[in-house]
């Protein structure tokens, strides 16, 4: 019998490993059965064989060919699904999608990442592949911000973020329990005295769409211009091939002309945010 | 048609009520269609409900597609293929299965010899008769047809069959005098409307997002769907997985944006959640973005939108209404 092959079609990934990274977030190792490998903010179909596809970013280094990682947080009916898996459960790929992060033009240039939530998944990928060049940029400010300290993903290795000279790392939660020596507030308290040039540096921003919509509000009023913030978009990406119409934002498809995109690019589309 | 049905599932019109047709499997008799069927041709090349893939293990077997011949396209709806085919064969993802019946398939065109009341393709620019986009194309004359050959896979069929035929280049003429005809009864009907414009629809749609018409209009919009679900340029559907007896397979749903949850993410949010979000985007959707994609709007003026909704909203006049 001819196995059936078309664009829609999943190919398997076998979970070699579940980490729990909050209560309502779990990241999963896969291993694809055919070799795979993204660019990093690329995006990729995950199906749950029987039950259906999300779409979700990567959030392990491009540069790994024999597994990859999606961190997940549980929001929906697939992505509960998601939660319930087990080691060694076989799950569907389609990918990788979109267009990544446009690495070689941030060369030279002073970065600014700004995550809120599992928004930072696809910025670990980001970051994982920023440090396999790290000399090739000027300087990388991480700022992430979190609800509560429980809530911040990839405990285990976050102050390693910070190991590169060229890098600082300022970490912030809206609401500190009492071990928490860090700041406290939203994202945007981390985005004063920015030790940059906010008219050459780049921003890549990524989290829920209000944290996106007061970050670019506040780059834009410290100086960076529209075309330096990138924004990964969050649309109904369904088939994630620019053809069954769910994701567009103005004249773009998020799934297939993103779903990174300048500031600059869709600022005039309105309800960009909802 | 029964030659062709050797090769083809042949469909042809079938009167459905005393003013309108549909696609029938050609079983004997032959009815003329004056003007363009209830379905658009959109259900042949991507069905509402179809299995598109099994996967991993699937042994469910690839459904042979067997070779269609669709019979009483109209201008319109030969339009509305080019919007259908830029979705599903232009970039970087071709979809294999529309493909195969886009190249497998025969369509057999024809001329209007009438028009209904909702029909406005000359208001955008689409002549009532086609001129490109067929196999074969009928124009009723004198109780025959005079066929015009537009592809080489039709000029192949004609010569295995020349027996049916008779050169009659003779009646060019009479043809072109039925075309001059119906453009100039078309054309009365449609200025006795008072039409907007093709060449504005863009930047009126453009220029209005914020205009209250929207709100003022969907509030008599039951969200029923008939919209998108006759438009022939219509083409969003959503993939849904589903097992069975250890199988797993993925079918593929027409889906279309005046639903609620079309644009809703897993997070909760929703883009178009109002319903006057949604009828702005459909007009978004098939005059900027397309027009801005590939410079043609999705619209073909056939009014199936305009005759199939039952709160009587009319595209026409919104555009009037936009424009006043």
């Amino acid at each position: 019998m001819p196995k059936m092959n078309s664009i829609y079609t999943p190919k398997q990934a076998v979970i070699t490993k579940i980490i729990e990274e909050t209560p309502t977030i779990k990241t999963l190792v896969l291993k694809p059965e055919e070799e795979f490998s993204f660019s990093t903010g690329q995006f990729i179909e995950l199906t749950y064989p029987g039950k259906g596809e999300a779409p979700f970013t990567p959030s392990s280094d491009p540069n790994k060919k024999e597994e990859f990682e999606v961190t997940i947080m549980k929001v929906g009916r697939i992505t509960a699904l998601f939660h319930q898996a087990k080691v060694g459960q076989i799950l569907g790929l389609r990918g990788p999608l979109g267009k990544g992060y446009p690495l070689d033009s941030f060369v030279g240039k002073e970065l600014l990442i700004v995550g809120g939530g599992v928004g930072l998944a696809p910025l670990r990928s980001l970051i994982y592949a920023l440090f396999s060049r790290i000399e090739d940029f000027k300087k990388i400010i991480i700022c992430y911000g979190a609800k509560t300290p429980q809530d911040i993903v990839y405990k285990y290795q976050i102050e390693e973020f910070k190991k590169p000279e060229n890098v600082e790392l300022r970490l912030t939660v809206d609401k500190a329990d009492q071990n928490w020596q860090g700041n406290v507030g939203v994202v945007t308290t981390l985005l004063d005295n920015l030790p940059l040039n906010s008219s050459q540096a780049v921003s890549v921003v990524c989290g829920p769409p209000i944290m996106m919509k007061f970050t670019t509000w506040k780059l834009l009023e410290s100086g960076f211009l529209e075309e330096n913030i990138y924004l990964s978009m969050e649309k109904n990406m369904s088939c994630g091939l620019g053809k069954c119409g769910h994701c567009r934002l103005g004249r773009f498809y998020v799934c297939k002309d993103g779903p990174v995109f300048k500031y600059s690019e869709i600022k005039d589309i309105e309800d960009i945010w909802d | 048609m029964e030659r062709l049905s050797k090769d083809f599932l042949v469909y042809t019109p079938q009167f459905i009520n005393e003013r309108d047709y549909d696609y029938s499997l050609f079983k004997e008799g032959f009815i003329f269609n004056p003007y363009r069927l209830i379905s658009s041709p959109r259900q042949f090349f991507t069905a509402s409900s179809s299995l598109v893939v099994g996967y991993f293990d699937s042994k469910i077997p690839r459904r042979e597609i067997k070779p269609f011949a669709i019979v009483g396209l109209k201008s319109c709806d030969l339009y509305s293929l080019k919007i259908q085919d830029y979705v599903f064969l232009e970039g970087d993802f071709v979809d294999e299965e529309y493909k195969k019946k886009r190249e497998t398939s025969l369509i057999i065109s024809s001329d209007c010899t009438s028009f209904k009341d909702v029909c406005f393709c000359l208001n955008l620019e689409i002549k009532p008769y086609p001129q490109e986009g067929f196999d074969f194309n009928l124009s009723d004359i004198d109780r025959g047809f005079l066929v015009e050959i537009g592809s080489e896979k039709a000029k192949r069929i004609w010569e295995d069959n020349k027996d049916l035929f008779e050169e009659r280049k003779d009646l060019q003429a009479r043809r072109e005098e039925k075309r001059k005809k119906i453009i100039e009864d078309l054309e009365k009907h449609l200025s006795s409307l008072g039409l907007v414009p093709q060449e504005k629809l863009y930047q009126l749609v453009k220029n209005n997002h914020a205009n209250p018409l929207w709100q003022d209009t969907a509030l008599s919009c039951v969200e029923c769907g008939a919209c998108i679900m006759n438009c022939p340029t219509c083409h969003c559907f959503l993939l849904s997985d589903e097992e069975r007896k250890g199988e797993y397979f993925r079918g593929r749903i027409w889906d279309g944006c005046q639903y609620k949850n079309f644009a809703r993410v897993a997070g909760g949010a929703n883009p178009l959640k109002l319903r006057a979000q949604r009828l702005r985007n459909r007009y978004i959707k098939k005059f900027e973005f397309f027009k801005e994609r590939i410079d043609l709007y999705a619209c073909t003026g056939c009014g199936r939108c305009i005759d199939s909704c039952i709160a009587k909203i009319d595209l026409r006049e919104i555009f009037k209404a936009l424009n006043a």
